[in-house]
């Protein structure tokens, strides 16, 4: 009963600021200007413009979480095997980036990046060709790994960290190779890792409209920069709400699986 | 018992420059029961992973059959192990557990099917092979572990504590089943612990290893009833130690009496530790004994009276007997003479030390 | 877990906008509590999720013995468990404190007047160039935490527990069936453990204290008189604001915004209640229309008889009495290029919009990134009005923009300056009151190339960006005073000299030097834009329409 009252305040904040705020979102989302009920905000989804840009994020941030679950899992596999501790490893490869501002980061690959920029230059100076490197859907898919692949390599990590060493010694044991301790043993047994990690790379990639923004020339529209520039320029907030509707189906669909293979919250990034 | 199935020579091993075996040297016969026994720290634990080959030494060589493994990954190695706290695959059934070694030796479905079947019931685990690990109980698991071991018919089976997460009455029940195991498949165990009650129980031969070396090897009856020194003799089982002179062969003098004794070659006036088992001291009425003194405590144990009998020196005696002397009561202590032990004084402080810790 | 997951698990972008709608509808203006909300809200479940794992490993036994041994409940927790889950809630501290520090997209649509952090500051500033104080305060962020967590995360070199050799007392511990602890947390050397948790505090501490520190300085001083002003970015001199400032004794927040779309949904909502707005003629316009204005007290605001009076009959194309706006820049858009860049692509220095559809320069163009000004140079290209209704037109407009859409680098807005100074495009589409600048600056940085600018010769868009005092200004008298003291000559000069857009204030104008008065790109003759039009407002129904044909072509 005390104890009950102690999560008050909590749960007062979290109706008040998620659950009403996101209620907010469906309301606006199913009504028009005048706030009469509407499917067309959520059916604008099928427009070939919004389509596209739908299509368009789904490929590239699925390519960015491809691409960091290959990077991720050696590395987490190389820090398990050495023991990192993982307070410190939390620190310097999660923490650590963020105090160099996100956005600064992104930029700093525009300068790279860029026409007259540092790996152009480089190129230029070994008498190469130039290459078309910004504004580029190839440059957003590197925004998005460098940004979100602390997120996938730290739930691998933890759950590999988790295994008992002896449980891939028994494999061992039990004749497997090396490639055959992973499919069998390892692998599956961080399925809820890999599955928070997918979550937490591909939410932040399919939405994000900074990276597409800085890294794209705004010439590539993701889903992402349609939404916010329904709320900041085009000033239709039921569209944009509407279409976060049909985003927020894919960020549902993430937590079910979370819920499904991650069930005791192993693979929970923290 | 005839091959040499194992053969350690010289075997070293150091971790961050502490050296955990030193230069150890171990024949397991085949078909034998063998116990590496000895506090948490000794090397057992190494030694084991280094027949496994999960560890490689640092010198030395493991000879396997009459081959050198020493350099062989642990998935090429005609052994098995049963892991301390198992270690089963949690994503994986029981049968799938089991069926591990062999699917990667791409044996067929019915072999394996028949052998997850046989191994179930070997360790009394009947159609449980659907079930999830999480399902079983501590002591069902680690027959699970057994019997993912031995269905791939290891000629070794190295055993790691197995028995160290299981309550009392499942540990002594387990014990009996791998002796029941061990006499109905005619495999090689080695076997890791630091519970000297399971080693008597189980082995063949006990290794008593202590900080590295090797202390005493042997039957479990010789090394109870002959320890070699003091630390053996004070890590299995209760036991007095008290410094003794060899006066000559078969006379030994402990705090001015002499007792009669059958160890011999020692030499003359040489000082030596002497051992003297708690349940071999009989208390007798004053004037009967060799030695005087007071009973100052008493335990009833159920099965026997443990008490102190403290002699004018100051020293406590152990003593276990199924009769009753009250404390203040005054006694005479009396031994026979094949039941005193005379060991060397330890040649390195060291062994001292860990002695007297025990 | 349940909705303690779902700030984390949610896109940023859908908390971002849920909680600037809740905001707005609960009548909540947007500032720094709003932000402050978000934050914490968006917060809670790493610090909760750093906690919990410690405050599960915490045994109930050990509150209950200090409970035993005579503590109150509160004596327990805080002498048995808070020492026990100190390092989860220091861990959370600094997870929670960190996201709230990178955080961008949240606290972009949750911010409001004159609050930024440094995010936002820093994308505000991408479109015109980041300055340089930005990396060296960032640089100074990051090297200060480094050195602190390498402080605090240092450890000494403790004994390794050898595998095998299971640490004293395992076998114990495993035979009376405890679960073992955090091996992370179990290090022996707990003394030098206290001194990181101690350094670990300390710094908490500090950081706490500073940053309390700056907002209180920064937000609790109090104004009497206060004037929010929402002005486009780079548009004015600072010292102008302190200027105004100190004569007045009115306290000024000042906002920056990018674009006239981006403006009008604040003011719509009344999110953030702006006391004087300076939108361009077709959003004042829609803005008249829409009732938002409040007519100007031209009696507080003497000071327009400085203005050109050709730039207020300019205005009656969207402000048909002179009620409610007060006219501050005015200008063309052009193209800049830069002519050594087309000399090696073997192109001709443009006069037309057309040139900016020649193969020739693929890759190299900079187009504006805006609905009408995009749709501006397709349709003059084209020949129609800029403010065409047809629909055909426009299809043809949004054709022509989707066929150039291979040839542009990039669309941007006020990076075009920075592009183009850089040498990275060939040609841009820009404002005319660039040019000054411009051409200061490529003296300065002793450029290899020229930059020449260029109108059309289709025509093209003749804008003018004049005051407006939204309706629910707070302190209109305010506002009135601001438009005043920015219609005074030595002001608008002041302001001139650094923004150098051509300025409608006749009494400023005449205080210029001739080679600037006779500067064709920055003032040029009002008689030779016969083909150039001033952008009007089509009404909502076709405002949608060219969005909708912009977004068509953006997402090609």
């Amino acid at each position: 009963m005390n104890k009950k009252l102690l999560s008050g305040p909590y749960l007062l904040w979290m109706i008040g600021f998620t659950i009403i705020p996101l209620a907010l979102i469906v309301f606006y989302g199913l009504t028009d200007k005048t706030g009469a009920f509407t499917l067309s905000n959520v059916l604008a989804i099928a427009t070939a413009e919004h389509a596209k840009a739908l299509w368009l994020s789904l490929g590239l941030s699925l390519a960015a979480t491809v691409i960091c679950l290959l990077l991720a899992y050696p590395l987490a596999m190389v820090l398990r095997s050495r023991g990192v501790g993982a307070g410190s490893f939390i620190v310097f490869i999660f923490i650590l980036p963020m105090w160099m501002n996100f956005l600064l980061r992104t930029l700093a690959w525009q300068t790279l990046l860029e026409k007259s920029g540092v790996i152009n230059g480089i190129l230029s100076a070994l008498h190469l060709p130039l290459q078309h490197l910004i504004n580029t859907p190839a440059a957003i898919i590197l925004g998005m790994v460098y940004n979100f692949l602390p997120f996938m390599v730290l739930p691998i990590y933890n759950v590999l960290a988790k295994i008992d060493d002896n449980t891939v010694n028994a494999a061992k044991d039990l004749g497997a190779n090396f490639w055959q301790t992973f499919w069998y043993v390892l692998l599956p047994l961080s399925v809820p890792g890999i599955i928070s990690g997918i979550t937490m790379v591909f939410v932040p990639a399919l939405t994000t409209f900074v990276i597409s923004n800085l890294l794209g020339g705004s010439k590539i529209l993701l889903i992402g920069n349609v939404i916010e520039q329904e709320f900041t320029k085009g000033s239709n907030w039921n569209l944009g709400s509407g279409l976060s509707l049909v985003m927020m189906i894919f960020i549902l669909i993430s937590m079910a699986l979370i819920a499904k293979y991650d069930k005791n919250g192993e693979g929970s990034t923290f | 018992m005839n091959q040499p199935l194992i053969d350690l020579q010289h075997i070293s091993k150091s971790f961050d420059g502490t050296m955990v075996l030193d230069d150890l040297s171990l024949t397991v016969k085949e078909n034998s029961f063998v116990t590496l026994l000895g506090p948490s720290g000794c090397g057992k634990t190494t030694t084991l992973r280094i027949i496994g080959g999960f560890e490689s030494p640092d010198t030395g060589k493991v000879i396997f059959d009459g081959q050198d493994i020493t350099n062989l990954p642990p998935n090429k190695r005609q052994l098995n192990t049963v892991f301390q706290k198992y270690a089963l695959f949690t994503h994986m059934t029981i049968a799938e557990n089991i069926a591990f070694g062999l699917k990667i030796k791409n044996k067929t479905k019915s072999y394996i099917d028949d052998k997850i079947k046989y191994a179930l019931k070997l360790v009394n685990l009947d159609g449980y092979g659907n079930r999830s690990v999480d399902s079983l109980s501590g002591g069902q698991q680690q027959r699970i572990a057994i019997a993912r071991a031995i269905v791939n018919e290891p000629r070794l089976l190295l055993l790691d504590e197995p028995l160290g997460a299981l309550d009392l009455k499942l540990r002594q029940d387990m014990q009996y089943e791998l002796i029941r195991l061990k006499n109905e498949l005619g495999i090689t165990f080695v076997y890791v612990t630091h519970d000297q009650e399971e080693a008597l129980t189980m082995s063949d031969t006990i290794v008593v290893m202590n900080q590295g070396y090797i202390q005493q090897m042997g039957t479990p009856e010789s090394i109870y009833n002959e320890p070699e020194n003091a630390f053996v003799a004070d890590f299995i089982g209760d036991s007095n130690i008290v410094p003794g002179i060899m006066l000559h062969d078969k006379l030994v003098e402990i705090f001015g009496a002499k007792f009669e004794c059958v160890d011999k070659g020692f030499g003359i006036n040489k000082p030596v530790d002497v051992v003297i088992r708690p349940e071999d001291i009989d208390l007798v009425e004053p004037g009967q004994g060799t030695l005087s003194g007071v009973v100052t405590h008493l335990i009833f144990k159920g099965v026997h009276y443990e008490m102190e009998v403290t002699t004018p020196d100051g020293f406590e005696w152990l003593v276990h007997s199924t009769d009753l002397f009250p404390v203040g009561k005054k006694v005479d202590i009396h031994v026979d003479p094949f039941d005193i032990q005379i060991m060397n004084k330890p040649a390195s402080e060291d062994e001292e030390a860990i002695g007297v810790n025990e | 877990m349940g909705i303690t997951n779902i700030p984390m698990l949610n896109a940023d972008i859908v908390t971002g906008i849920s909680l600037m709608l809740a905001f707005i509808a609960f009548g909540i203006s947007l500032g720094f509590k709003t932000i402050l909300i978000a934050h914490i809200t968006f917060n809670i479940p790493y610090v909760i999720l750093s906690v919990m794992p410690k405050l599960k490993q915490t045994s109930k036994i050990t509150y209950e013995a200090a409970m035993d041994l005579g503590a109150s409940p509160i004596y327990a927790f805080f002498k048995v468990v808070f020492p026990d889950i100190l390092p989860g809630i220091l861990s959370g501290f600094l997870l929670a404190f960190t996201m709230s520090l990178d955080d961008f997209i949240i606290t972009h649509f949750t911010r409001g007047a004159g609050i930024n952090t440094l995010s936002t500051l820093i994308y505000s500033q991408v479109r015109r160039g980041i300055q340089p104080s930005m990396y060296a305060l960032s640089t100074i962020i990051f090297l200060t935490v480094l050195v602190l967590l390498l402080i605090t995360n240092f450890k000494p070199p403790k004994k390794k527990v050898i595998p095998g050799m299971a640490p004293a007392g395992a076998g114990a511990a495993g035979l009376a069936g405890s679960p073992s602890g955090n091996p992370d947390w179990e290090d022996p050397n707990k003394k030098f453990q206290k001194i990181q948790r101690g350094a670990m505090t300390i710094a908490a501490v500090v950081i706490v204290a500073v940053v309390g520190l700056v907002t209180i300085k920064n937000y609790s001083i109090t104004h009497s008189d206060e004037l929010y002003v929402y002005n486009w970015g780079e548009y004015i001199d600072e010292e102008v604001v302190s200027m105004f400032e100190e004569e007045t004794g009115i306290k000024v927040t000042y906002d920056m915004f990018e674009t006239n779309e981006e403006m009008y949904p604040i003011i719509e909502a009344g999110a953030v209640r702006y006391d004087v707005v300076c939108p361009s003629d077709y959003m004042i316009q829609k803005m008249v229309e829409n009732d938002m204005l409040a007519e100007i007290n031209f009696e507080n605001v003497p000071n327009i008889s400085q203005i050109n009076p050709v730039y207020m009959e300019m205005s009656k194309a969207f402000d048909p009495q002179n009620l409610y706006s007060v006219p501050y820049c005015w200008g063309t858009v052009g193209i800049l290029y830069n002519s050594q860049r087309l000399e090696e692509l073997g192109v001709e220095p443009p006069d037309s919009w057309a040139d900016l559809w020649d193969p020739a320069l693929s890759g190299e163009i900079l187009m504006q990134d805006s609905v009408r000004d995009a749709f501006m140079v397709a349709l003059k290209k084209l020949g129609y009005s800029m403010n065409t209704t047809n629909r055909d037109e426009l299809e043809a407009a949004k054709q022509l923009l989707i066929d150039q859409k291979p040839l542009v680098q990039a669309y941007v807005i006020d990076q075009v300056r920075d592009k183009m100074l850089g040498g990275e495009a060939a040609v841009g589409v820009i404002y005319s009151g660039e040019m000054l600048y411009l051409q200061e600056e490529a003296e300065a940085l002793e450029l290899d190339f020229d930059l020449e600018y260029v109108l059309p010769k289709e025509g093209t868009n003749l804008w003018l960006d004049s005051w407006v005092i939204p309706q629910n200004a707070q302190n209109k008298e305010n506002a009135e005073k601001w438009i005043n003291f920015l219609c005074r000559p030595d002001i608008a000069l002041r302001n001139f000299e650094y923004i150098t857009y051509p300025t409608p204030n006749q009494g400023a104008f005449e205080l210029l030097d001739e080679e600037t008065q006779e500067n064709k790109a920055v003032f040029p003759d009002l008689d030779t834009l016969d083909n150039s039009e001033v952008f009007l407002y089509l009404g909502d129904e076709e405002d949608a329409v060219y969005n909708a044909l912009w977004k068509e072509v953006k997402s090609k």
